[in-house]
């Protein structure tokens, strides 16, 4: 793939200083999903995978969630269709990220849009979103993405090779490094009455689908934030601060 | 099996992440689509973080026995105080693990 831009290749300082900049931003997150790559590689081996199988489910797949519940319906010897399914469903979100990147990824050239389309989790989403408001930095991205994808893999290969010897892994908390990231991408990024009614929305109607075992919830809970925070800004007529960033000339109807 | 089971997924999850940011995609996003979109980042990691802090074990704790509210408190007043996001992670899980 030889792209116009080949410029983009040399890694000059600044690009390599963005990129450590991304991999800083996207470490807690990569901190916190260290027991969550573990588990996801002991419980692939556990479900009767093999260890090539295994560690490809975290190398190709690389979706935390779709992983340990496929592994999970693999294991209970559930059909290839529910399976595929039900990563339709985890997956969905997805859509959502992409389409709300597609002002920042889609001019970039095909071999920087295949990259970061495939490291485009939750927390590449998450960190993206932090300078969104700025320019958008690929090189940023990449390190924040790639980073993220390295320790992955590298906590389900422990997994795989050594997870049924470590203990009570789930019981550390590692979680709450998830929690403490995004609340620190959110709370600044609520500028507006809008965005405060759309943040506490999402996060009752979250509450309430784990609560209650409903399948789908983050996607529900998110588009219901959404939609509260769209519909507020109408009813009182409010004009975004950054009005001028999201539009761009020859897009819209 | 297994194999087919991971290639039809890593398509299925690629394809997800990748479609709408395919420029031959033949999708103009109007204004209040584009809008709509802006509140998608606080709405998701919203709906991410919120069951981590208020529920375990299948229930809800709301009260201050719950070190992962205590936690997000002081995460919030962090961010708020310093407005540095590194800075905020990482010492609100210090103390997070103290009190855990």
């Amino acid at each position: 793939m030889q792209d116009q831009q080949s410029d983009s290749e040399q890694a000059s300082p600044s690009k390599l200083k963005s990129a450590l900049k991304g991999a800083a931003s996207a470490m807690p997150l990569s901190i916190a999903v260290i027991p969550w790559g573990i588990l996801a590689g002991s419980y692939a081996i556990e479900a009767g995978l093999d260890v090539i199988q295994s560690q490809a489910m975290s190398a190709i797949v690389f979706a935390g969630a779709a992983q340990l519940v496929a592994v999970g319906m693999i294991k209970s010897g559930v059909g290839l269709a529910s399976i595929l399914l039900t990563t339709l469903l985890i997956t969905s979100r997805h859509f959502l990220y992409g389409m709300a990147m597609r002002h920042q990824m889609s001019p970039l050239p095909l071999r920087w849009r295949l990259t970061l389309g495939f490291l485009l989790t939750d927390e590449l989403f998450a960190i993206c979103s932090e300078t969104k408001q700025h320019k958008f930095d690929r090189w940023f991205a990449f390190g924040g993405g790639f980073s993220f994808y390295l320790i992955w893999n590298i906590a389900s290969a422990v997994g795989i090779f050594a997870g049924q010897q470590i203990p009570n892994l789930d019981e550390l908390g590692l979680d709450f490094a998830i929690a403490a990231t995004f609340i620190a991408l959110v709370v600044p990024s609520i500028k507006t009455p809008s965005i405060l009614v759309s943040v506490l929305v999402s996060l009752v109607t979250a509450v309430l689908c784990e609560l209650f075992h409903i399948p789908g919830g983050l996607l529900i809970a998110a588009l219901s934030g959404m939609s509260a925070g769209m519909l507020t800004a109408k009813l009182t007529h409010e004009t975004h601060p950054n009005k001028t960033i999201l539009t761009r000339p020859g897009d819209g109807l | 099996m297994i194999w087919l089971t991971i290639i039809l997924m890593t398509v299925i999850i690629f394809i997800s992440r990748y479609i709408f940011i395919e420029p031959k995609l033949p999708l103009r996003l109007s204004p209040s689509v584009v809008k709509f979109l802006s509140y998608s980042a606080p709405a998701v990691l919203t709906a991410i973080l919120a069951p981590i802090v208020f529920i375990q074990e299948n229930t809800l704790h709301l009260n201050l026995d719950n070190s992962y509210l205590i936690g997000a408190i002081f995460a919030v007043l962090l961010i708020l105080i310093t407005r540095n996001t590194l800075l905020t992670a990482i010492l609100s899980m210090l103390l997070f693990f103290l009190i855990h």
